[in-house]
């Protein structure tokens, strides 16, 4: 007994030390003046004008783009849940790709895509010579990305609500005299808004905590968002740099967390259908209108995923930006130069490997032991953990990097273990932001099972290790390797995080293309993204190849 | 294995699972613990496996202590097996993995089975039937095979105890008959103590050699099924296992007489419990009673309601000492008027019968 004791006690204080601790600091930070507390950093704060410009910026591009990407998740989850649109398998997957991609990637295709070189500059100056492409480095264009990254996040949360609605509901409105457009507005749509709403929230909060779009589409333009704005403070380094950023963090954190808490009230309202099976038998027949709608549906999904993508890799391809799309401008050169000529860049590609590897190792047997505590002896007390696990990652990534900052130039008064800038501390940072996500894969994968499954086995004999090397690890695998894969190809791509703690030596893949793109080597920047892409498409393929194999034998309907 | 259970208590927060439960089970004995959900049975076998801890009183299986408050082996230190109510078999092993298991882990396997594992086997699949289906995987069998793997892996290892939890209750009704009948010749053929935790009086009084009743915690009686069914000890005890009518009215000595008004009617009660004589009552089965029709100095009443059952007829009867519930294979209308005989208590003695 004693012995548990301090086993909760020891877990208690790892858990406040490398989860709490830094949000406390950053905190600490900012309501600190020279004799005490002082809110002299927010006065000072609020009297600038750039604190306002960039507030209202970031409600702009937030508000914008969380209205088109509901939109456009709405109206995709309602095509997939509702209607006999072919391939819905293949459109899942590129719906899923534009928010798998980092936010930078997709930045530097559309970029790429709607830039003076593009596709889209040739075809308007084959129309009509002079007439130039709409520039996507503007508010616009910032809200247009981030809208088209994000619009998964509501299109996941709606489908399956939508799923669930009872088609007897719109059975008996048919009857009652309605007609489509009254049905879907009347019940669908009421039953649906828990989901929208969640998803929707969802948006607002990565759009707060994005990074990547503001900083290669607005930076260059002038415009600033609270995330980049914070970002600017630090590198600056005033003299009162990281007081500014603490306290621009505080603001921006409030905000998420106020953000979260709204999420967190509207899933519990969406849960309430969860007693219903999700229905996947299509509701409307396209019909006749297949003929129209098909090739619109799937156009405008291609043409939001595959197209840019393609148009980065081609103008990577290029000898010279401006040299156009010619067979004598192709070339490998940029490769060449990234790969092998450019020590940073190597060095950046090893070091996120390795990085999202033992971020990866770590997550996994750490947030497994985690969620089967929480699932199998759920208390107060593990719940509180897991609550406190999820702040890093419920708030915006530079706030949570400026806190690690904070927190680990010198974590215990007086002991400076001399991480600060080194991959180290880069890994802390992952592990600490993105084990929540294990240990929400592995609740799902955990609840999934049986516990008497586990139970049979003990009976039989088997003793803990024996547990679950042949029952829970073989029926866990595949679910924990979901969760898996996501942390890897997060850390993989980080890029929010690792700007404010990388320092030469250190630097990550992120790091890597965001200094080619503001140093202008947007040939070397797309190249890099390109490689990206690939290294993502492997990852997943293998992924889901190993998923396959697992789950080969036991066929379709496992308990 | 012999069980003692001694003063057992289990509570979970402030709920009481188990109040003070003792109970000795003989080497080889099948033992049915019966009563609904939530009275208790569940956690009893749970005990039992090693899954739970006692908060109080002691397990002693074997001669050896199991289980305290302070201390409780591991499920898989015991050597038991256990059929799940939900099979519990595992989705990626094929049928003769599930039998090899327990036979590779159990520390206490006897070394002949261990040393003739694929012998053992076939063996035990043959005993269930399922000698052509080793190979499957689960989901390729049907409910009713499940649960017969279920059942091999448990007997595999030749454990000297096995606990089942409501195995037949996921199963259809006609499949549950078949597997009573397997159920009981596993029970033959291994000479394995049983404990069968079930809900269903039908299967408890057809299998098993002792029956356990219990509610809230607490055991209500112990007996043969004979013995519950035909001398329940407590009013729960007659409504849940034979569903009888409890029919209230005033006991003098050996006699009891019913309430009412029509005629005075004396019933014989020597094989009636204590607990019924103190509260006034006298327990009907619905088979005791006899229907026929309107007979003078009598006991009368009308049909209320008929459920046709095949064999027999289910009948609401109401008299004028209450409603009752009557077995009967004489057929009757909705609305006759009936009279009825509880012949065994009347025949001892020779009536009183009102003037």
């Amino acid at each position: 007994m004693k012995t548990r004791k301090l086993r909760i006690l020891l877990g208690a204080a790892v858990i406040l030390f490398f989860f709490a601790l830094p949000i406390a600091r950053l905190v600490l930070l900012s309501v600190q003046g020279e004799g005490g507390w002082s809110f002299g950093v927010y006065e000072e704060l609020l009297r600038q004008k750039r604190f306002w410009d960039s507030l209202r910026n970031t409600a702009i591009i937030v508000a914008g783009s969380t209205l088109l990407s509901t939109l456009l998740g709405a109206a995709a989850a309602w095509l997939m849940a509702y209607t006999d649109i072919a391939w819905k398998k293949t459109m899942h997957l590129l719906i899923l790709l534009c928010f798998i991609l980092p936010s930078y990637v997709l930045t530097l295709s559309w970029s790429s895509f709607m830039g003076s070189q593009g596709p889209v500059a040739q075809l308007l100056e084959w129309l009509r010579p002079g007439a130039a492409p709409w520039s996507v480095y503007s508010m616009g264009g910032i809200v247009f990305v981030m809208g088209i990254h994000h619009f998964p996040l509501v299109y996941l949360f709606t489908v399956n609500v939508l799923k669930k609605i009872p088609r007897d509901l719109e059975w008996a409105a048919g009857t009652g005299g309605a007609g489509r457009g009254r049905v879907l507005l009347k019940i669908t749509l009421p039953m649906a808004l828990p989901g929208l709403t969640a998803g929707g929230l969802l948006v607002f909060l990565a759009s707060l905590d994005n990074f990547g779009i503001p900083a290669f589409l607005g930076t260059p333009v002038n415009i600033r968002v609270l995330s980049t704005l914070i970002y600017e403070e630090i590198i600056g380094f005033g003299p009162s740099a990281f007081a500014r950023g603490a306290s621009l963090s505080v603001i921006l954190g409030l905000i998420a967390v106020a953000g979260t808490l709204l999420q967190w009230m509207s899933v519990r309202r969406s849960r309430q259908g969860e007693t219903y099976l999700p229905d996947e038998q299509p509701r409307y027949h396209l019909g006749r209108h297949r003929f129209w709608a098909m090739p619109l549906v799937w156009g405008s999904l291609l043409l939001m995923s595959i197209v840019p993508l393609l148009s980065m890799v081609s103008l990577s391809l290029r000898r010279s930006y401006g040299g156009g799309l010619s067979f004598s401008n192709l070339t490998f050169d940029n490769y060449r130069y990234i790969l092998l000529e450019n020590a940073g860049t190597w060095r950046s590609i090893q070091n996120s490997l390795q990085l999202s590897v033992s971020a990866l190792a770590i997550c996994l047997v750490i947030g497994t032991a985690i969620a089967y505590l929480r699932v199998r002896r759920p208390s107060r007390w593990n719940g509180l953990a897991e609550l406190i696990i999820s702040v890093p990652y419920t708030l915006p990534g530079i706030v949570f990097a400026l806190s690690m900052i904070l927190a680990w130039m010198e974590p215990v008064p007086g002991w400076n273990p001399g991480i600060y800038g080194t991959t180290t501390l880069l890994l802390i940072a992952y592990v600490c932001r993105f084990l929540v996500l294990q240990i929400r894969s592995g609740v799902t994968a955990f609840s999934q099972i049986d516990p008497a499954l586990e139970e049979a086995a003990s009976v039989s004999g088997a003793g803990t290790r024996r547990r679950w090397l042949a029952v829970l690890l073989p029926l866990l695998l595949p679910g924990l390797l979901g969760g898996g894969l996501l942390v890897f190809l997060t850390a993989l791509t980080e890029l929010t995080v690792s700007a404010l703690l990388y320092s030469s030596g250190s630097q990550t893949i992120g790091v890597a293309i965001f200094g080619f793109e503001q140093a202008g080597s947007t040939l070397y920047s797309t190249a890099m993204s390109s490689l990206i892409v690939v290294l993502i498409f492997v990852g997943a393929g293998l992924l889901a190849l190993m998923k396959k194999m697992l789950t080969r034998k036991r066929g379709a309907h496992t308990p | 294995m012999s069980i003692e259970i001694k003063q057992v208590e289990k509570t979970f927060g402030t709920f009481r699972a188990l109040k003070s439960v003792n109970l000795s089970i003989e080497d080889g004995e099948f033992v049915a613990i019966l009563g609904p959900s939530g009275c208790g049975k569940t956690t009893l076998l749970r005990l039992l496996a090693g899954f739970e801890r006692p908060s109080g009183g002691e397990v002693v299986l074997g001669g050896r202590l199991a289980a305290s408050s302070a201390m409780s082996l591991p499920p898989e230190k015991r050597h038991i097996g256990m059929v799940f109510q939900n099979f519990a078999l595992w989705p990626h092993m094929n049928v003769a993995d599930h039998v090899r298991f327990p036979i590779r882990h159990h520390k206490q396997t006897p070394p002949e089975v261990r040393k003739q594992e694929k012998a053992r086997i076939e063996e035990v699949l043959k005993l269930v039937g399922l000698e052509q289906m080793a190979n499957r995987m689960p989901h390729e069998l049907s409910g009713g095979q499940k649960q017969r793997v279920a059942i091999a892996r448990a007997i595999a290892a030749r454990p000297s105890l096995l606990l089942m939890d409501e195995p037949l209750s996921s199963l259809d009704a006609m499949l549950r008959m078949d597997m009573r009948r397997e159920i009981q010749s596993v029970h033959r053929s291994t000479g394995t103590a049983i404990v069968y935790v079930t809900h269903d009086q039908g299967e408890a009084l057809a299998m098993a050699d002792r029956i356990v009743v219990m509610k809230d915690g607490e055991i209500q009686q112990v007996g043969t099924p004979q013995d519950i069914y035909l001398r329940p000890q407590t009013e729960f005890v007659a409504q849940f296992v034979s569903k009888s009518n409890l029919i209230p009215g005033r006991w003098e000595q050996e006699t009891f007489f019913p309430t009412g008004d029509q005629i005075e009617i004396a019933w014989a009660g020597q094989q009636v419990a204590e607990t019924f004589r103190r509260s006034g009552q006298y327990p009907v089965r619905p088979d005791q009673l006899e229907l026929g029709p309107v007979q003078d100095g009598a006991l009368r009443g009308s049909i209320l309601n008929v459920q046709f059952q095949g064999k027999e007829f289910h009948y609401d009867v109401r008299t004028s000492y209450g409603q009752w519930e009557v077995v009967s294979a004489r057929p009757f209308e909705r609305g006759d008027e009936v009279s009825l005989h509880l012949p065994a208590a009347e025949r001892r003695q020779e009536l009183r019968y009102a003037k």
